[in-house]
């Protein structure tokens, strides 16, 4: 069955390939930033492969006075990719585990059709977990997770520098709660779409 | 400076110190609030007497600046759990202080023998405050200090006084040191954020460090002091930036992830020199390290597990680490180079957060340990026996240990109620306690300099 399901799958993304190749002509990029006053990204900087971040990203940290200095907020003007509002679906994970579940693969696999029609967008996958481990542990998990898609993304044909993975360990949870519920609808990888 | 006191009398005192910490009896089995330590003159317990700060001029404001800083010596000198102290009450039998020429029979005969007395003046926006410690038996000065700063926040000299009177111990004091933690406080229903403060070390005096209403985590202050790295989402990607606190700067991705590799958990060496932090840029999360302005990167961990949390030893010759390489976190201890790997932690199925105690009076490890419950508490191994000690018990989740730059507490934070706060206890266990640091969940927290 799930090797069927390949290949009707592989024959779908060679036509969409082919189709949107037709279609765009050539691959557009996003124009470059003239940013002289940018504040520098690294030579590494991932420019390339995402939309780069609004040109004055504002401040990072305020300056602490010796002793006694009480901080004021300073406006904060950068745009996040945070809003949930994905048309790809979040996948889900059980506990202490980054194994792609079968429903999780038929959701990537959807996922990846979808991203082949819409070559215009790139995507950052975020892995959460739940509350319940340690902060350290639960990053390198939301890696895992992350990388988990991320592979399973290239293996069905999305371009690797489409994608981007990000590990939010228990930092950004989608439902606060301590219960089941919570604990399982936290234990995802998230899809954040950006043109 | 510490250079002030009469070396015969600190010299004295520290004998004194050491011969206790010899002879001291194991405090496990005692009574949790007895000290856990003492000093003993002639086999007899020394007590403190800290009588109220005396004005210099009448005015509220010096008053008021005298009332603070009784208050915060005392709990200073109280909080290192080092000495003994003459009941308040006792402390009003005294007939009133004079001092300039104190009457030290007064004070033998409600048993103190070491006597403290402040004084403070306020003039121009200046606060003096004067700090001498006394031998109450032989009269003998130990210390004699003035402080004078700015008159709004006389906390701080009390503060320095209580760090000067630590010098007379074989511990130096942490009065004037500071907590780096995370805090969701300033999160909005729109937007999740969490942002960096420093508090100081009993929870006054919160200050906020970051402002890119980003996610900004897992601070690690540098030796000096100056600066926090930590690891912020504001491009996207969890990358190490470096702030430097009091100048408002920082320096984005200060180890050149490139693509998509993230960088987590930065730890300065004890010298300041270099940076160890846990990055997936070969593929899997592994420990790295780098120079402190991020040059000179290279890979300690190669397994396929992940590898993260790194925490250096006192001397910066070796690092432990979390990793899941058998299956399960466990602690594990290497040289700098990457050599030499061995498993530290065998007691439980999920240990995490290495803490290495900075002190080079205990040389132990303390860590984050999942109990049968599901429950996360804090313990120490040592690192000699590979004895576990159990810190806290039955207050909810504790995780994220951090240690006191003199090895004498810890901190971390615990969730009670649904809210994550910063805790304290000593070294033992003892004296657990929330500090009120604002707002918000507050964790993560980095003990610094």
């Amino acid at each position: 069955m799930p090797l069927l399901r390949h290949r009707q799958l592989a024959s779908l993304l060679v036509l969409a390939l082919a189709f949107s190749l037709a279609a765009c002509g050539s691959k557009r990029r996003p124009p470059a930033l003239a940013s002289p006053e940018a504040i520098t990204p690294g030579p590494s900087e991932t420019g390339d492969m995402m939309p780069t971040q609004p040109i004055d990203e504002g401040p990072d940290v305020l300056a602490v006075e010796g002793e006694y200095a009480t901080g004021s907020d300073l406006e904060a003007d950068y745009a996040t990719t945070f809003e949930e509002g994905s048309p790809l679906p979040d996948i889900h994970f059980d506990l202490d585990s980054a194994a792609l579940s079968e429903q999780a693969r038929s959701t990537l696999e959807r996922h990846a059709v979808w991203l082949q029609t819409r070559r215009d967008v790139r995507v950052t996958i975020e892995g959460h977990c739940d509350q319940r481990g340690t902060v350290e542990y639960n990053l390198a998990l939301g890696e895992q997770r992350a990388r988990a898609a991320w592979d399973y993304l290239v293996s069905l044909g999305v371009a690797a520098d489409r994608l981007r993975t990000v590990s939010y360990g228990k930092e950004r949870p989608l439902d606060p709660g301590n219960n089941e519920q919570a604990w399982a609808l936290n234990r995802r990888a998230h899809f954040s779409v950006s043109q | 400076m510490p250079s002030s006191a009469p070396p015969t009398a600190r010299a004295l005192l520290a004998l004194l110190v050491l011969a206790v910490a010899v002879a001291g009896g194991s405090p496990l089995g005692s009574a949790p609030q007895e000290p856990v330590e003492q000093i003993v003159i002639g086999g007899v317990t020394p007590r403190f007497a800290v009588p109220e700060c005396v004005p210099r001029t009448p005015d509220e404001r010096t008053q008021q600046a005298c009332r603070t800083i009784t208050q915060v010596l005392r709990n200073d000198l109280r909080f290192e759990r080092l000495f003994q102290f003459v009941p308040d009450s006792l402390l009003a039998a005294v007939p009133p202080l004079d001092p300039d020429n104190p009457v030290f029979e007064d004070w033998q005969g409600i048993g103190a023998r070491i006597l403290v007395i402040t004084r403070a003046s306020i003039a121009n926006d200046e606060l003096t405050v004067e700090a001498r410690v006394y031998f109450v038996d032989s009269g003998q000065t130990m210390l004699a200090r003035r402080y004078s700063g700015p008159a709004h926040n006389p906390r701080i000299f009390a503060h320095q006084a209580s760090d000067d009177i630590m010098t007379l111990t074989q511990y130096k004091g942490v009065a004037r040191t500071r907590i780096a933690f995370t805090s969701d406080r300033d999160s909005t229903a729109e937007k999740q954020s969490k942002e960096l403060y420093i508090v100081d070390y009993d929870g006054f005096n919160p200050r906020r460090v970051t402002v890119n209403g980003s996610v900004n985590i897992l601070p690690a202050w540098s030796p000096d002091g100056q600066s926090l790295a930590y690891v912020s989402y504001r491009r996207v990607t969890p990358l190490v930036f470096l702030a430097r606190i009091f100048e408002g700067k920082s320096v984005p991705n200060v180890t050149a992830e490139r693509g998509n590799s993230q960088a987590f958990a930065p730890a300065f060496s004890p010298d300041g020199q270099k940076i160890a932090y846990a990055s997936n840029r070969s593929g899997n999360m592994d420990i790295w390290v780098a120079n402190a302005d991020g040059s000179g990167t290279q890979q300690l961990t190669t397994t396929r597990a992940a590898d993260t949390a790194p925490c250096w030893s006192p001397t910066g010759q070796e690092i432990a680490f979390t990793s899941s390489r058998t299956g399960t976190p466990q602690l594990y201890i290497m040289s700098n180079d990457g050599l030499n790997v061995r498993r530290l932690t065998r007691v439980g199925n999920y240990n995490d957060a290495c803490a290495w105690s900075p002190a080079r009076q205990f040389s132990e490890v303390a860590y984050t340990s999942r109990l049968q419950s599901g429950g996360f508490d804090i313990a120490v191994i040592d690192l000699a026996t590979r004895q576990v000690r159990q810190i806290t018990r039955g207050r909810g989740s504790c995780e994220y240990p951090t240690w006191a730059p003199n090895g004498r507490h810890l901190a971390f934070s615990c969730e009670q109620r649904e809210t994550w706060a910063i805790t304290i206890a000593d070294r033992e266990g003892l004296s657990l306690k929330r500090l009120a640091t604002g707002p918000g969940n507050n964790v993560q927290p980095d003990w610094g300099p």
